[in-house]
């Protein structure tokens, strides 16, 4: 489209847009990060092994939690103070899920708000079993690093 | 690309590119070529932004075969550091070589040690900071989760702490 300016002359107003460099430059830009593309999304979670390492001397004095399994359907929670037991807690349930889910509620509702208080689990320990499977386990990790106890670490079971 | 079939107004390239045709199947009729531009270069750009967004920048480790991992919902950020690996079928890997069958290690955990020593070595002679006891650990997802214990508490012995459970991150 050409329009007359005031002064007579025309003047060119639309800009051509050289399209082989582009097609070019988008073509590189597509192989290169499809290249570089990561379908699946490999995270980590963090564990800390607490027996004799630098992670127990960063122990702050306030509550522990220990879980152990029972089977993967049962599991026992000891809270604890200074390393003595103060309150035990059972968590069972008729499906792995559930008791997943009945393991949140028991964290949120009685560990973290313990005696009607705030209160802060400075590590936390799973001792598991051989009839958990290693996805279980992680699954369990992931309910207690939901709740920020973020200091874990998984003890070796001595039975099976 | 949609090609001026007249000579006029057509640059050099289009000039070239239908004397060629013109050549080639003279008395024939012209076979139609229609290239949609503006299409390719929507679906260009889309896939260019696409994958722009889904671009990473973080360390990747490699998965070792025979190993799934299992799914996490608080997955944190991969970091760099030598790869301990449990297969499905029960080997042990370090950094994608076979140290032995997982329970023999567990039992005699001798061969396992002389590697992870080899790493703190190398360690220390390429960094001036202590040594952090970061390793990876890629373990299949069905194994037992004692024998993944196991294997970390050789690892907690021979200085290696902060152990990274590989997982697949589902946010």
């Amino acid at each position: 489209m050409r329009k007359k300016t005031g002064l007579g002359q025309k003047k060119e107003l639309d800009a051509q847009l050289n399209l082989t460099p582009f097609i070019d430059l988008l073509s590189t830009c597509v192989c290169f990060l499809l290249i570089t593309a990561v379908w699946i999304e490999i995270g980590t979670v963090e564990v800390k092994q607490s027996h004799g390492t630098s992670a127990a001397q960063e122990k702050k004095e306030s509550y522990d939690l220990d879980l152990v399994f029972k089977d993967p359907t049962e599991m026992r929670l000891n809270l604890k103070k200074n390393g003595k037991r103060v309150k035990s807690f059972k968590v069972k349930d008729e499906s792995f899920e559930g008791m997943l889910s009945q393991l949140n509620q028991t964290i949120t509702g009685q560990v973290l708000t313990f005696k009607k208080k705030t209160i802060e689990i400075a590590t936390a320990t799973v001792t598991p079993r051989s009839t958990v499977d290693y996805g279980s386990l992680i699954s369990t990790l992931d309910v207690l690093r939901k709740n920020k106890i973020v200091n874990i670490g998984v003890l070796t079971a001595r039975g099976n | 690309m949609i090609l001026n079939q007249s000579m006029v107004a057509a640059d050099a390239f289009e000039k070239h590119l239908i004397n060629r045709r013109r050549k080639k199947h003279w008395g024939l009729k012209a076979a139609g070529f229609t290239l949609m531009l503006t299409s390719m270069v929507d679906m260009f750009s889309m896939l260019v932004v696409f994958l722009l967004q889904t671009f990473s920048s973080s360390p990747e480790i490699l998965v070792t075969k025979g190993v799934e991992l299992p799914d996490s919902i608080t997955p944190s950020v991969v970091k760099e550091a030598p790869v301990l690996a449990i297969s499905r079928d029960g080997n042990l890997y370090l950094d994608q070589q076979l140290v032995g069958p997982t329970k023999d290690v567990a039992k005699k955990p001798n061969e396992l040690l002389k590697k992870l020593n080899v790493i703190k070595k190398n360690w220390a002679k390429s960094h001036t900071t202590p040594f952090t006891g970061e390793i990876n650990l890629q373990a299949d997802r069905d194994i037992k989760s004692t024998v993944v214990a196991q294997i970390m508490g050789i690892l907690t012995s021979s200085q290696f702490q902060s152990i990274e459970l590989a997982v697949v991150g589902h946010r």
